[in-house]
């Protein structure tokens, strides 16, 4: 389909018009073909509500929220002190915590923070997280697996055993080690775990990928043009390797996102607050285990994990369906 | 095939090498070295520590260093930990390292032999109901947070419903009244009953190996039919045994702390086979053999059980081999939500307590696991699929 | 030709498929015989609905294909309405085939005696694994195949080998008719030209008939004692070997015949028809050939001909049969 966009390239410019218009009406199709996937579209929508709720933090914050009570780490409702025999709704003498209420609707966790407004503002560093990781990954793995297609030899054998070492290997383990060890913070945990993917399975499949492309006639039309070695991989070979690299994103969302949420129950990182650190505090205080009357400290948190990861999850398998269409049902 | 195991073999001792070398830097990049705490100790004079350095090879070149680290790891001297100090690490994984394996071994095969069925059947469901309830449990139990999912397996199963232990590898009071001779403590009893377990476990695999060798001529049905008795038997023989010894209900206390972790780590892990499995039986109905077993007069069941679940099991096998990390990390993560004494449990409390050559140790055997877990796989492969087996 | 019952006979099989953009009619209204020991050969271009027709006589047709009308009778048994049991014991024992791509007709995990070891058991022609293996040799010697290749897996096979493999499988239950779905496409020309001979020689021998479906009327021309060319979904003329070489009355057939270089060495000017096969999903109306015959006219447009014996066992369907043009010429 790039095809005629390639070989026909002598003017820069029209080249980048002709490719943006190209990419315009493969997104339209592409996403014509997402849209009749249903699975794809739940993961969406989920994403969405997620996306939402990340925004209308600061906002709620700013506006009907006292960030006095409601701050997610510092926050604390003083009325509970102020009362001294408190309605059913208030904390009780021998429970400290917010049960749900219109004025604490998920309740508070043990420490008397909100449990809403920690799950908001968690959203949005894990959406940070897992599009942080990601892009890395991207980024490594498309260009990694572009050159190692394009040039062959020494250099795809070196990248291909690296992948088959990383491929080999538990993630979890190496990532407790090294964020307990380094201290890490949310970015470290984004770069180090998108390194992670981006040497492993990723620069696989992107780079059998990269070796359909390179037999294609427009890398020889640019390459008996005169065009260098990295000019075509960048110009030529890369462009059409980031649908793929776009798949393989979603996928490394999910296991960011999840590592994430185990190093911090794990309380491995050096963060203040996330949804896997809501689990773990309520755990430490013993909530947990204790009845069912506590599903505002077991619950949410653990959902939005799951859910947040399912989504990215299966966004990427109904884009896999758009990627290959040998996956698609007739 | 035996090129294949060999060259298997040479990719998995480069794989070793360079996760070790990863484990080397690591180490050297940590900010300062195990010396460092002498430094909060006020009563430590500096020279104490220079020596300690010297000493320990701390102030030799890095590639000495490097050469000292694998030297070390090949003759298993792996240092002693600090937190249980003097143990040797070796020492402290060698007891730990069985019941990793154990929980692993267990929930691996579990999850396999449960995904692939379930992948099978699903693939004659098409569309529909079962179609969507089983993609929807299927990615739910995928993506799982797994900390919180065997977080609320030990609220239902063992807080609310007590049907099983709540954590842990033994009950003490228990281990208290069964007197074994010649040993005091339940811990030494409690190693002492598992490497029983364990080889009575081992000897069954045997012999159902066995087993499956000599019945491996018989028709589709007659075969299935023989190793699902034989399969029984052997359960029968070997459970009955444990039951009328003494140590019987020490066995079954493990065994009754292993369900949970091994229910939980299942659960988590055969979803992604299930799906899999459905997934490649509906690609596999495409294929053109498919069509030839049909026209042979085949019925629709042995089509689909004998020819496309024959060879979707390869894809899917190779499926499980990519995913055996994975499992892993489960299992490091279930261990230590559930307190169960392995390497995950061992690692992160190593970890905590920055009881450096112990997380190394740990690490280094860990990754040992996983290069073995996929050593083996990959030679099972090389027997499942003929195309590999004869060449 | 006898007068006997033939051992086939399909009338007026209707089949469409379903689709998402509507229904594709991919079979309309084809009619045909078949005498015991005769052989057919269907061709046409890819699509025009021989493969269908394959598939409609084992009844192994996808799911999303449905047959709308017709009956196919083998052995006075119409097949369309029989009950799925009875269908089992049919394949294969009464009517078998030999896949168009026959390098993936094998199970890869299963030795190649195996897989015919099965399709005995299952039509209960062994009683026991000596006579299994005596009745396997038995058809690898017949096919040409080393006895001693059985134990051996499909990869371990050459091209021509896995396709006198697949041949052995058909012939394994002494079935009446044997569909050959482009059988040796697959194969170099050499090996092509003597698995037919070989497979032609065969059926004399074991007095079955036999199906052949390809595109390349050469081929059929060799092995088929009748030829029918279809097209689109359509029967457009079918006759004895040597009438449709010498006198074609239909323009595709004469069309195809121009297309294709003679196998007797005759040199034609490889004329290719203009345009391309029609959409069935949107099939022409009238004759189906009308929009790329050169001699069309506006009753062809507007109504089917109809499949009508112009003497001497000779059907054609079409409005202006391609004798009255060459008078005309």
């Amino acid at each position: 389909m790039n095809n005629t966009a390639h070989t026909t390239s002598s003017a820069p410019t029209s080249l980048w018009k002709m490719r943006l218009r190209l990419m315009r009406k493969s997104l339209k199709t592409g996403w014509d073909i997402f849209k009749e996937n249903p699975v794809g579209m739940v993961g969406l929508v989920i994403i969405v509500f997620f996306a939402l709720l990340a925004i209308l933090h600061p906002i709620l914050m700013a506006t009907v929220w006292d960030p006095g009570t409601y701050d997610p780490i510092t926050g604390y409702d003083f009325k509970t002190l102020i009362h001294p025999s408190p309605p059913s709704w208030l904390p009780q003498p021998d429970n400290p915590m917010y049960k749900p209420s219109f004025r604490h609707i998920l309740g508070t966790d043990p420490l008397g923070r909100d449990v809403l407004s920690q799950l908001m503002y968690s959203t949005r560093s894990e959406f940070l997280l897992g599009v942080g990781a990601a892009l890395v990954t991207v980024l490594i793995a498309t260009t990694v697996g572009a050159v190692s297609a394009y040039y062959g030899g020494l250099i795809d054998i070196l990248f291909m055993r690296m992948a088959d070492v990383m491929m080999m290997l538990p993630f979890i383990a190496i990532l407790i080690v090294l964020s307990s060890l380094f201290q890490f913070k949310m970015i470290h945990l984004a770069i180090v775990y998108g390194i992670l993917a981006g040497f492993g399975g990723t620069t696989i499949v992107i780079k059998s990928q990269a070796l359909t492309i390179k037999v294609k006639s427009y890398i020889e039309a640019a390459r008996i043009a005169g065009g260098g070695d990295g000019h075509i991989i960048f110009t030529h070979l890369v462009p059409n390797l980031l649908p793929l690299s776009f798949l393989y994103m979603m996928f490394t969302v999910t296991g960011a996102i999840f590592s994430e949420a185990v190093l911090s129950f794990f309380g491995l990182l050096d963060i203040r607050m996330s949804w896997g650190l809501m689990i773990q505090t309520a755990q430490a205080a013993g909530y947990l285990l204790n009845s069912w009357k506590y599903w505002y400290l077991m619950f949410p948190a653990g959902l939005s994990i799951t859910l947040l990861c399912a989504a990215f999850y299966l966004v990427g398998r109904a884009m896999d369906e758009v990627v290959n269409p040998r996956l698609r049902k007739r | 095939m035996g090129k294949y195991i060999l060259q298997r073999l040479g990719q998995i001792l480069v794989t070793l090498f360079v996760f070790q070398t990863l484990l080397f830097v690591i180490l050297t990049a940590m900010p300062g070295d195990v010396t460092n705490r002498m430094l909060t100790n006020p009563d430590i004079p500096p020279e104490v520590r220079e020596r300690t350095r010297q000493a320990l090879g701390l102030d030799d070149p890095v590639l000495v260093q490097y050469g000292r680290w694998f030297q070390n790891f090949i003759t298993g001297n792996l240092g002693v930990s600090y937190s249980e100090y003097p143990t040797p690490v070796i020492e402290i994984l060698e007891e730990r390292i069985p019941r990793t394996m154990v929980l692993f071994l267990a929930a691996t095969i579990v999850q396999f032999v449960v995904g692939f069925s379930m992948g099978r059947a699903l693939a004659w469901q098409r569309g529909g109901f079962f179609e969507y309830g089983s993609t929807i449990v299927g990615v739910t139990l995928y993506t799982v947070f797994t900390p919180w999912f065997a977080l609320m397996m030990i609220f239902i199963f063992g807080a609310r419903l007590h049907w099983l232990p709540l954590g842990k590898f033994l009950t003490p009071i228990l281990w208290r009244k069964v007197d074994i001779p010649g040993m005091s403590d339940s811990l030494t009893k409690a190693n002492y009953v598992f490497t029983r377990m364990l080889w009575t476990a081992t000897a069954a695999f045997v012999i159902w190996l066995i087993m499956a060798y000599f019945t491996r001529n018989l028709s589709h049905t007659k075969r299935n039919r023989t190793r699902l008795i034989a399969t029984v038997i052997i359960l029968a023989v070997s459970i009955g045994g444990w039951a009328m010894v003494d140590i019987g209900p020490l066995a079954w206390d493990i065994t009754k702390h292993m369900i949970l972790p091994i229910v939980t780590l299942t659960l988590v892990g055969f979803a992604g086979t299930m799906l899999m499995t459905r997934q490649t039986m509906l690609e596999t109905l495409r294929e053109d053999y498919i069509q030839t077993a049909r026209a042979k007069g085949l019925p629709e069941k042995l089509v689909r059980d004998k020819h496309a679940a024959r060879n979707a099991l390869l894809p899917v096998f190779t499926g499980l081999i990519i995913s055996l990390p994975s499992v892993i990390s489960g299992g490091i993560i279930t261990e230590t939500v559930f307190s169960w004494p392995g390497m995950g449990l061992t690692l992160l409390n190593a970890t905590t307590q920055e009881d450096i050559p112990l997380v190394m140790g740990t690490l280094s055997f860990i990754g040992v696991l996983s290069l073995l877990a996929h050593l083996v796989a990959d030679i099972t492969y090389a027997f499942l699929d003929p195309r590999i087996r004869y060449s | 030709m006898s007068k006997e019952t033939p051992i086939l006979a399909v009338e007026n099989l209707v089949m469409h498929y379903t689709t998402r953009k509507g229904d594709v009619s991919a079979i309309d209204g084809v009619t045909f015989s078949l005498e015991k020991g005769h052989s057919l050969g269907l061709v046409g271009e890819s699509g025009c609905g021989k493969t269908s027709i394959a598939f409609s006589l084992m009844r192994l047709l996808p799911d999303n294909a449905k047959i709308k009308q017709g009956s196919i009778f083998i052995d006075g048994e119409d097949i369309i309405t029989m009950s799925y049991d009875q269908l089992l014991k049919f394949r294969w024992r009464k009517i078998a085939m030999v896949f168009q791509a026959a390098m993936n007709a094998l199970n890869p995990v299963y030795t190649v005696g195996d897989q015919i070891v099965e399709a005995l058991d299952l039509h209960d022609m062994i009683k026991n694994k000596a006579e299994a293996e005596e009745r396997v040799a038995e058809l690898f010697e017949l096919v040409g195949l080393d006895p001693a290749l059985m134990h051996r897996y499909p990869h371990e096979f050459s091209g021509g080998m896995r396709q006198r493999a697949v041949i052995a499988m058909a012939l394994s239950c002494e079935p009446d008719i044997i569909i050959a779905d482009e059988p040796t496409t697959a194969l170099d020309v050499i090996v092509q030209d003597r698995i037919l001979r070989e497979m032609k020689k065969i059926q004399q021998k074991l007095g079955m008939s036999m199906i052949y479906i390809s595109h390349d009327i050469a081929v059929i021309a060799e092995v088929s004692d009748h030829i029918g060319v279809m097209y689109a979904g359509r029967m457009a003329e079918l006759a004895s070997g040597v009438d449709i070489f010498e006198r074609p009355l239909h323009p595709y057939t004469y069309a195809l015949m121009r297309a294709f270089p003679s196998i007797k060495g005759e040199k034609h000017d490889l004329t290719t028809l203009p345009g391309e096969p029609p959409d069935l999903l949107y099939p022409p109306t009238g004759c189906r050939f009308h929009p790329r015959c050169p001699f069309a006219t506006d009753i062809c447009k507007e109504k089917q001909p109809p499949f009508e014996n112009v003497g001497g066992e000779h059907y054609v369907a079409c409005w202006h049969p391609m004798e009255v043009h060459n008078d005309h010429h």
